[in-house]
């Protein structure tokens, strides 16, 4: 076997982190991205400057800021304070909030150009056809955007996978819990255990190579996404 | 259908200020690029609110400031036909059409789908996708799908500009025939009077974003013929042709005219400009265009520094323009007979 137990459990960690946030940022970042796409409200470049921040922000600054307002003084810490609940760093869930921060312009800024390219015009036939703005968004909105969806998914379930710095920070290296495949590979290295690193580099590697040629051979615009982030 | 609007609507240097009531069930909005025809379209539609003012659909108030209300679009029952066709990508033919029809209320459901799709001939189109029908076609399933929204007014904002001229007169018969079977009231926006006269009896022309004037579509190119590059243009109902001397001779009225061009069509439309026709005070012993009307002179009036001649020729009307000079020369007077020519080359055949 080419990978161990603790090898797969880091994989199992990872999909299974990749996933929810990724269904997460489905949520949060559809009206975020349509807010973006369509309000000319003077809030909107530091709106677009804040969503895009994890872009070139060093990891660990965004894992140090994520960890204060998470920790007991912090007003993340003080909410889980209040309602009971354990606090959140260096555990799973408290990785999947830092997460969400940190994928958050792989999400936003696919859909947001989707939106802008589904344009006005559709929007404007469906009312005067009697569609109210909900049902305009499911029927035609959603359906129309829909390659920005897969397109944004993907890269958000890619980003995530790869995530390293923001989880040393926030979940630390918990066997289980928090120890993703990356920080897998870093204790590997650590260790001196360079044919388990090779190992899960090299499925990491395969897992990239895939999740990018795939994308490719869909949707030659993506290329365009990937570059702008 | 009456229709009241008193509205002000400004953008940047821009100020459209309509305030007009009209009534009846062929309404044109005539005007040039800039115009504000389309924003007054889009504060019909609900798409676009006005500063200040009220809009009133028999009775109904869609808008008023004063009033504080405001329909949304999508309660206001008025489709729209658009420029570009603007069909939904994602769903084949059957289902942009029913897009529509499945949102209006069960009490106002009149006009069968099926009925619709045969007058539209869109038949064996049903179950295709959008984006491999033609440009003709695209504009009908548009058509069809406003039509089958139930509107109680149906706006169409430059609906054949997209097209081509061989499809636009093709489009014609069918936003017709379609509103009219169906009963349904229309607006018709355009900055053709060709489209106008053929499409509506009430016009209400812009400029600048104030109304100029509310008359009929015929009257209106008779205003206009006088700073009207092409002219006034003469409508020509034609009969079937037949090949002579090199010419296609069409039946028209009690007469025939000579047309270079011709088709083997049952009935066709001819356009000829007011400016190709010229008048003699008699007959002349020869000339080289081919066609000499006899006609007698029904009335004259002013357009611009221009006077049109309304001729009654075979039992129809052609309107001839001159100057005032000419009229003078000629001494033409109502009552008078007069011989009108034109060049089998000058007409324009209508595609249908």
């Amino acid at each position: 076997m080419l990978l161990n137990d603790s090898d797969l459990q880091a994989i199992w960690l990872t999909v299974r982190l990749a996933s929810i946030v990724t269904a997460i940022l489905l949520v949060v970042g559809t009206p975020i991205a349509w807010w973006l796409a369509r309000s000319r409200s003077s809030w909107k470049g530091p709106i677009s400057a804040t969503v895009a921040l994890p872009l070139v922000l060093p990891p660990s600054v965004l894992g140090f800021y994520l960890l204060l307002a998470m920790g007991p003084n912090g007003p993340v810490g003080g909410l889980t304070r209040v309602l009971g609940v354990e606090p959140l760093p260096f555990t799973f869930w408290g990785l999947v909030l830092a997460s969400v921060f940190y994928s958050l312009p792989f999400m936003v800024q696919p859909l947001q150009n989707a939106f802008e390219a589904v344009g006005n015009r559709p929007l404007e036939v469906a009312a005067t056809l009697g569609a109210s703005p909900l049902d305009t968004f499911f029927t035609v909105v959603l359906p129309m955007a829909l390659p920005g969806y897969l397109t944004a998914s993907i890269l958000t379930f890619a980003h995530t996978v790869g995530e390293f710095g923001v989880v040393l920070m926030i979940g630390g290296n918990i066997p289980g819990v928090t120890r993703v495949a990356s920080v897998q590979i870093y204790d590997h290295v650590e260790a001196l255990e360079y044919a388990q690193a090779h190992h899960m580099a090299a499925v990491m590697l395969i897992f990239s190579f895939i999740v990018l040629l795939a994308l490719y051979a869909w949707r030659p615009s993506a290329r365009n996404l990937l570059r702008r982030g | 259908m009456q229709l009241s609007i008193k509205v002000d609507k400004s953008f940047g240097a821009f100020t459209l200020s309509a305030d007009f009531t009209v009534t009846g069930d062929r309404i044109g909005i005539f005007g040039t690029s800039g115009s504000g025809k389309s924003t007054l379209v889009s504060i019909l539609a609900g798409l676009l609110k006005p500063d200040s003012g009220e809009v009133m659909l028999d009775g109904d108030i869609l808008f008023s400031s004063d009033k504080h209300i405001n329909r949304r679009p999508e309660q206001r029952r008025i489709a729209m036909v658009f420029q570009q066709h603007s069909l939904f990508p994602h769903l084949n033919v059957r289902n942009n059409m029913l897009y529509g029809y499945k949102r209006c209320p069960a009490e106002y459901r009149t006009i069968d789908f099926d009925t619709l799709v045969a007058v539209l001939k869109l038949e064996g189109l049903l179950e295709r996708g959008v984006t491999n029908l033609s440009g003709g076609e695209k504009q009908r399933v548009a058509l069809g799908r406003a039509i089958l929204a139930n509107p109680r007014l149906l706006l169409m904002d430059e609906p054949l500009s997209a097209l081509d001229d061989s499809l636009r007169f093709q489009i014609i018969p069918y936003l017709k025939s379609v509103s009219e079977q169906f009963g349904i009231p229309y607006l018709f926006i355009s900055h053709s009077l060709v489209e106008m006269r053929l499409m509506t009896d009430t016009v209400l022309a812009f400029e600048k974003g104030v109304m100029t004037c509310q008359s009929s579509s015929e009257q209106l190119a008779r205003n206009l013929m006088g700073q009207s590059f092409s002219g006034y243009i003469n409508l020509l109902k034609l009969g079937h042709p037949t090949p002579q001397s090199g010419l296609f001779a069409y039946p028209w009225g009690t007469s025939q005219l000579l047309l270079s061009a011709g088709s083997d069509r049952d009935a066709s439309m001819a356009e000829l400009s007011s400016k190709d026709i010229i008048l003699f005070k008699q007959h002349p012993e020869a000339i080289s265009a081919r066609n000499l009307l006899e006609c007698t002179v029904r009335s004259l009036f002013n357009s611009g520094n221009k006077i049109g001649v309304e001729l009654e020729c075979s039992g129809n009307t052609l309107i001839a323009e001159i100057v005032q000079d000419a009229v003078n020369e000629l001494s033409i007077t109502p009552g008078g007979t007069i011989y009108a020519a034109a060049k089998a080359s000058a007409f324009r055949m209508l595609p249908a």
